[in-house]
């Protein structure tokens, strides 16, 4: 090893608390951005992957007008001829009036969001059955499936009881079923439909006076790399009628807009956190310049030129770099399994959807090491303006 | 070998203006052991750093091996600095972050691996530090070791370039008697054995016995002084060393400050 490297290493090792000072800076500064990520790039996707899961698939189709008044089986069948499609299932969905008697009262809920569903294709391509928590989805032509808070609202409504739903139909009439509530839906984190009914698409078809339409078709991926080519294929494909095909981000982006805007903040003020372990990592090597002002001294007085100092103490910001790297990036990495073993929550409640983008950590990681040799710069500068005469001076 | 001609070194501006050189002029020849004595504050620490390429004179010429040190910028000096020169200070010589064999093998490095007069840096360092009677501490980190034996080490580093000059600022200040005598009777067998010239900056005349010439400084002026020969001789080997020291140290031969007029003639080109 040349005495550089040699000389770069031994001052900060020999430094015990200089190194864990501005390796802890360096680490801190990954840890923060690490758990950033966690919680709300993992928030956000935990977002994303309930909208897909609950409402739009990975493709959502709608008409230009509310309803698609192609056959649901034309479109249905097209998408389940295409191999990276897995599943499709078609919903309806209008405003409903729901009252139920609870021990000799009437309790009405006005405005209730009613989604009607093709039992069978719908647990193949949507998760809201897996959100009943309480009996079964809906499974016959007058079983109802009450949101959790739905449920509440209607002086606990629970399994077995029998409500009325009111929607108005198409030519303004006012169409009332009575059904059975087959199961109450709760979602950890709110995503699905607590807030909402679910009934047999073709019991709401029929109260809307829309036999034969479809509100909107839910695609889901077996490949999800494929939506966007899919939707351009099916567009293509039906060039006649005003379908409109959204991938799952187009659908959802102005929901998730201001969602991404609070993330790039976030991600600001973790860049504001490494930015101050370099202040830190500054402070540190002044002090560590500081005080081997004698030594620089007798090292050009041995011939070593501005540059070999320079070098030097560069070197020991790549090490500072190095080991602050590897030691935040373990420590982040440690944190991202613990989140993800634990299936960590957000607020108790919605699962963190937490993944490892390996891209972002190896960016972090490499961003932490080059803001360690800059913050290194300026006292590496000024060690070589130390002149040996000077320095030898001092005691 | 080393050429001082009108050698002037000023500190500060204008008002605060301080002349700590005055146009030094002197020769040093091969193998001579040099000693530069005079008063705290008399310029001899600048004199030596004007000669070691510390630092550039504000006007005048110092001219070593026929290279005219003052014309080459700070890498050119910081080179010859490092292969021609070797250096040896009051106190705190080593780096403490390195053990006493890689303090020796420093200059050699700092060289690079290109350079190297004969044998490679880690066999010539062990052969150095054996001379020095430093063998058993060669693995130890410098700031285990003794203030005498850090001194011997330097001096050892300063050899190992096999340099034309060694540079020593009152190599023996910080050392208690014992440590000082062993220190300077280093110097002066290695001076000899070696043929190497000395340039060393002393308060502590009296421990160098007879030497090849003494150069004093006042008050930012060199004169020589005249050295008779033979008159303080140590005797071979320098083994009497220690017992010329002691009586040296009860009844000084050489006053330190002011030399008179009788003893000294200023040294012209
Ligand atoms: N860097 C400096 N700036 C200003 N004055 C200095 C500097 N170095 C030395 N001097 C002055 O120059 C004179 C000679 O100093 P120096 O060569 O260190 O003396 P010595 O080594 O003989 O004790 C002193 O008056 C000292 O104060
Ligand atoms: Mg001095």
């Amino acid at each position: 090893m040349g005495y550089r490297p040699r000389l770069a290493k031994r001052m900060l090792f020999n430094r015990r608390g200089s190194l864990i000072g501005a390796v802890l800076a360096v680490t801190i500064g990954i840890l923060v951005i690490h758990v950033n990520f966690v919680i709300f790039q993992g928030l956000y996707d935990a977002i994303v992957r309930d909208i897909g899961d609950y409402r739009t698939g990975d493709i959502i189709v709608t008409d230009e007008d509310s309803f698609i008044t192609k056959s649901e089986l034309a479109v249905a069948s097209w998408f389940e001829r295409n191999p990276s499609v897995e599943a499709v299932a078609p919903r309806i969905s209008a405003s409903a009036e729901i009252n139920i008697t609870k021990s000799g009262r009437l309790i009405e809920e006005t405005r209730v969001p009613v989604v009607g569903v093709d039992p069978y294709r719908d647990i193949k391509a949507s998760t809201v059955h897996t959100t009943v928590s309480d009996g079964s989805y809906v499974f016959a032509r007058n079983s109802v499936v009450l949101g959790t808070n739905v449920a509440r609202d209607l002086g606990g409504a629970t399994v077995g009881d029998s409500i009325k739903l009111m929607v108005v139909d198409r030519w303004g009439e006012e169409q009332i079923r009575r059904l059975v509530v087959s199961g109450i839906a709760s979602s950890p984190g709110g995503q699905g439909f607590d807030y909402s009914a679910v009934m047999h698409i073709h019991t709401l078809r029929d109260m809307m006076a829309r036999d034969g339409e479809t509100g909107s078709f839910m695609v889901k991926m077996a490949d999800e790399g494929q939506a966007a080519a899919v939707r351009d294929l099916f567009l293509r494909s039906f060039p006649s009628d005003d379908f409109v095909a959204e991938t799952i981000e187009e659908a959802s982006e102005e929901q998730l807009q201001g969602f991404r805007s609070g993330i790039a903040m976030i991600n600001m003020i973790g860049y504001f956190g490494m930015m101050s372990s370099a202040f830190a990592i500054v402070t540190i090597q002044m002090m560590i310049v500081n005080g081997k002002t004698r030594e620089i001294g007798i090292l050009r007085a041995l011939g070593a030129r501005r540059r070999d100092v320079l070098v030097i103490f560069i070197m020991q910001g790549m090490l500072i770099g190095a080991i602050g790297a590897g030691v935040g990036t373990a420590a982040g990495l440690s944190y991202t399994f613990y989140a993800k073993e634990t299936k960590m929550s957000f607020n108790n409640s919605l699962p963190l959807e937490v993944s490892y983008d390996w891209a972002k950590i190896l960016q972090t990681a490499l961003m932490s090491f080059a803001l360690a040799i800059l913050a290194s710069l300026y006292p590496s500068y000024r060690a070589t303006r130390l002149v040996p005469v000077e320095a030898m001076r001092a005691v | 070998m080393l050429r001082a001609r009108s050698v002037t070194k000023s500190y500060g501006q204008d008002a605060t203006r301080v002349t700590a050189l005055r146009d030094a002029s002197f020769d040093i020849r091969r193998g001579e052991f040099v000693l530069i004595v005079g008063a705290s504050g008399s310029g001899k620490t600048t004199l030596l750093n004007m000669i070691g390429l510390l630092s550039s004179p504000t006007s005048g010429r110092v001219i070593i091996e026929g290279v005219d040190t003052t014309r080459l910028d700070s890498s050119g000096m910081a080179a010859f600095r490092n292969r021609r020169l070797g250096f040896v200070a009051q106190f705190a010589n080593l780096l403490v972050d390195l053990t006493i064999l890689e303090n020796v093998m420093l200059p050699r490095q700092i060289a690079g691996g290109g350079w190297s007069r004969g044998g490679r840096p880690r066999r010539d360092a062990l052969e150095l530090l054996r001379s020095v009677g430093l063998e058993a501490q060669a693995a130890q980190r410098a700031n285990k070791v003794s203030g005498g034996q850090a001194q011997r080490a330097a001096i050892a580093r300063g050899l190992i370039n096999r340099p034309s000059i060694v540079l020593a600022d009152e190599p023996t200040g910080n050392l208690d008697s014992v440590s000082s005598e062993s220190v300077v009777r280093l110097m002066k067998d290695t001076a000899r054995r070696l043929n190497q010239t000395f340039v060393v900056v002393t308060h502590d005349r009296e421990y160098f016995g007879e030497v090849d010439r003494v150069i004093t400084v006042s008050d930012g002026r060199v004169y020589e002084e005249e050295e008779e020969d033979g008159r303080r001789a140590p005797g071979p080997g320098g083994r009497q060393g220690g017992a010329a020291a002691a009586a040296a140290a009860t009844a000084p031969v050489v006053p330190a400050p002011a030399p008179t007029a009788a003893r000294q003639r200023e040294v012209l080109p």
